[in-house]
């Protein structure tokens, strides 16, 4: 009798543990955040907007019309920080808000002007908050008006939003990329940003530029051009095409690089910086409407130096802009010359603003053709 | 009771495993920055020598636990003064774990569950297994858990490999240098100096011969995991981030993401870690109910396991927060390793020596 009755007693602790229901949600009891927003409203206040799957919505799209249910709602709510805002969002939502699938953060335009470092706590402390989300910026409106729009492929705009980091050849960058940049010594960091158009959609163009001497603050944009070389020089480009006229072929010529390298050469000869930076890309010709033949050498060896060349000029240019216009060292050299010099970089840490502007940079670019492609002379009509 | 070779050394590597990637890591990197991997080679080396030192002090006297031997050495009254410290570690210890992962599931996990109750289940289930197998069930149960802890250690390790960023390494040793790095090192050392439990357990074994090669072996595993975990975090985080988490072995799990679809193992994994947990929390029991009998000359030790069963749990709940336990860690590494690590078991090797010298001059 004593022994059944423990035996009873443990199989009920085991079966109530084992189940854990006690401290279970059901799905139906949750509201997925699927892309957090992050806007500074017209009158000042922070403003967190969240982008809910419906989860009835999805996969039963409206079949000749009629009105099925929508596939996500936006809500959003002003407050003092994150949390305060998603304490006031949850009031608007008859589910409990759950963040753990959050899958992109948008950074709205005032948000990003406003600076953005002293709101990364929550996402880290928070073990309810997701830290595999992508990040991305908004150029022209808010965070919120992104996510509000009506998404072209998928049932939710998140997962476009998510995918248009691969599609424009980026490397995979996640917010605790962007923590670890973030919490470096480097001085400006670089967000991949989406703009707004008019049709309504939205487009990727280019990489926002936060600076940090004043937390983490938006100080300009690159346009796509320039965003892929300076992803190419900070690494976190995976590939990239190429065009450009080829003079002595009188046509255009495309190269797409399927992998591109970078190396950061820097020196130091009497207390002067000299950074080399080495770009190195290998790919097959996509397009030509040269009159060169790719299939000789000769015309190969052309058309190569003609593309090292643009990109070359592409890149001087770009790194002219960072030192003269916008005077910030977005390209992480900072970094560079901490690893190279560790015991130099202490006293250059503090000046290296004024000191950038003025450094030596020489840039090398070695593109190589390896495959021409399914033509060797270009397709052309003959006039 | 008796303990097999093969067993010392999972007893070893399951119990300190846990601790060693969980607390360590950080504390590590908060000193050496990205060079805290080296700091966390020399505190393996140092660990695995100082493991080597408990085991062959303890086979000196064969079949007698620590405080038994002090007693016989020292005699009765300086020699049961002298383990008191001893008791301190084995109540504190496993009261400031406990509560740190019942803290830890409540955070993460059970957010709705009572940490008490979670500190329970815990604490009762060691308690079953302290009472009813004594060290041989605890070194059982470690044969067979700890190979499941480490395969998922290492498969934690082998699923980040897709997001390690190599250059969060540089630059390597000349921001640090070996002051710092050795600073960085106190600390794992310290929680890897832990095996002095070896100075009790090692008298169970069958053959204690092997004891200092088989719990070298387990610790020199236990360093060479906390270093494949804090290299990893490194690789994963970059020290600025690392540095700042709480549990960044934990999140360097969180942030597997394999296609899309292997995602959230960290489940599983922490699932693995209550073994290590609780294998920690039943041998500490064990020990410190056995040494207790031993010291107030009780006969029967399994009747001193609830009040330390008692003692380790209303510790634990009366902690008041987690910053509090913070304290733990620096009063372990410079009151408690000290003391019951190098000091108590120097004092007792050299007496040792001693007495041995004088009996072979006695007998010429």
């Amino acid at each position: 009798m004593m022994r059944a009755g423990k035996l009873c007693f443990v199989l009920l602790l085991i079966v109530s543990n084992a189940s854990g229901c006690w401290n279970l949600k059901e799905p139906d009891q949750l509201a997925f955040d699927v892309a957090s927003g992050m806007d500074i409203t017209k009158d000042g206040q922070f403003e967190f907007s969240a982008q809910i799957a419906i989860p009835a919505g999805i996969g039963m799209a409206p079949e000749g019309g009629g009105g099925g249910k929508k596939d996500f709602i936006v809500i959003g709510s002003a407050g003092k920080n994150i949390y305060d805002a998603i304490q006031n969002l949850q009031t608007k939502v008859s589910r409990k808000i759950f963040l753990g699938h959050r899958e992109v953060i948008l950074i709205g335009r005032r948000m990003a002007e406003q600076g953005i470092g002293d709101l990364l706590d929550e996402f880290v402390r928070n073990p309810k908050s997701e830290m595999r989300s992508r990040m991305y910026v908004v150029k022209n409106a808010d965070a919120k008006d992104i996510l509000s729009l009506e998404p072209i492929f998928d049932p939710i705009t998140s997962t476009g939003i998510v995918n248009k980091q691969e599609t424009s050849g980026l490397k995979k960058y996640y917010f605790r990329d962007f923590l670890s940049d973030a919490l470096s010594q480097k001085s400006a960091i670089m967000l991949p940003a989406v703009s707004l158009t008019r049709t309504p959609t939205y487009l990727y163009t280019g990489n926002a530029i936060f600076t940090k001497h004043h937390g983490l603050k938006l100080a300009g944009f690159l346009n796509t051009q320039e965003s892929f070389y300076a992803n190419w020089i900070v690494n976190k480009q995976a590939e990239l095409a190429i065009t450009s006229f080829v003079y002595q072929g009188n046509g255009n010529v495309s190269l797409h690089l399927e992998s591109v390298n970078r190396r950061i050469i820097v020196k130091m000869l009497d207390q002067q910086i000299q950074i080399d930076v080495r770009l190195t890309g290998k790919g097959s010709i996509v397009e030509n409407n040269s009159s060169l033949n790719p299939a000789t050498p000769k015309d190969l060896q052309i058309i190569q130096d003609s593309l090292n060349q643009s990109a070359h000029a592409s890149i001087q240019q770009l790194i002219a802009k960072a030192q003269k216009q916008l005077k910030t060292d977005f390209f992480g050299f900072d970094e560079s010359v901490r690893q190279k010099y560790p015991h130099q970089w202490k006293t250059l840490k503090s000046k290296w603003n004024e000191t950038f502007p003025d450094i030596d940079v020489s840039v090398h670019v070695n593109l190589q053709c390896k495959n021409m492609g399914q033509a060797n002379s270009s397709i052309k009509a003959i006039p | 009771m008796k303990l097999s070779g093969a067993q010392i050394f999972w007893i070893v590597a399951t119990i300190e495993v846990v601790m060693g990637t969980w607390l360590t890591i950080t504390p590590a990197i908060q000193t050496s920055q990205q060079d805290a991997w080296i700091s966390m080679l020399i505190a393996g080396v140092t660990a695995v020598a100082l493991s080597f030192f408990y085991a062959r002090l303890s086979t000196l006297h064969p079949n007698q636990t620590l405080v038994q031997f002090s007693k016989t050495l020292l005699g009765k009254w300086l020699g049961g003064a002298i383990v008191f410290p001893y008791f301190i570690v084995w109540i504190t210890l496993p009261a400031a774990l406990l509560r740190s992962f019942g803290d830890f599931i409540h955070l993460v996990f059970l957010d709705r569950t009572p940490v008490s109750i979670i500190m329970i289940l815990l604490i009762g289930l060691s308690t079953y297994l302290t009472y009813s197998g004594g060290i041989t069930g605890i070194g059982r149960f470690a044969e067979i858990a700890g190979p499941f802890l480490y395969l998922s250690l290492i498969l934690s390790f082998v699923l980040n490999a897709i997001n390690l960023r190599w250059n969060h390494l540089l630059p390597v040793f000349s921001e640090s240098g070996w002051v710092t790095i050795f600073k960085g090192s106190l600390m794992p050392a310290s929680y890897l100096a832990e095996s002095f439990t070896l100075l009790v357990i090692v008298s169970f074994m069958n053959n204690p011969r092997n004891a200092p090669s088989q719990s070298m072996l387990g610790v020199g595993m236990v360093a060479l995991m906390v270093f494949i975990a804090t290299f990893m975090t490194i690789l994963v985080f970059g020290p600025d981030v690392s540095s700042k988490l709480r549990f960044p072995f934990f999140m360097m799990v969180r942030s597997i993401n394999i296609m899309e679809f292997i995602q959230n193992i960290d489940v599983f994994v922490i699932f693995v870690w209550i073994f290590g947990v609780f294998a920690k929390l039943a041998l500490y029991l064990f020990i410190g109910s056995y040494e207790m009998a031993a010291w107030l000359n009780i006969k029967n030790w399994r009747k001193t396991i609830w009040v330390g069963a008692a003692g380790i749990f209303i510790l634990a709940y009366l902690i008041p927060n987690q910053t509090f336990i913070g304290i733990y860690p620096i009063y372990w590494m410079y009151i408690l390793v000290p003391v019951c690590g190098i000091g108590i078991p120097l004092l007792l090797w050299s007496v040792t020596v001693m007495k041995k010298k004088l009996a072979k001059s006695s007998v010429e």
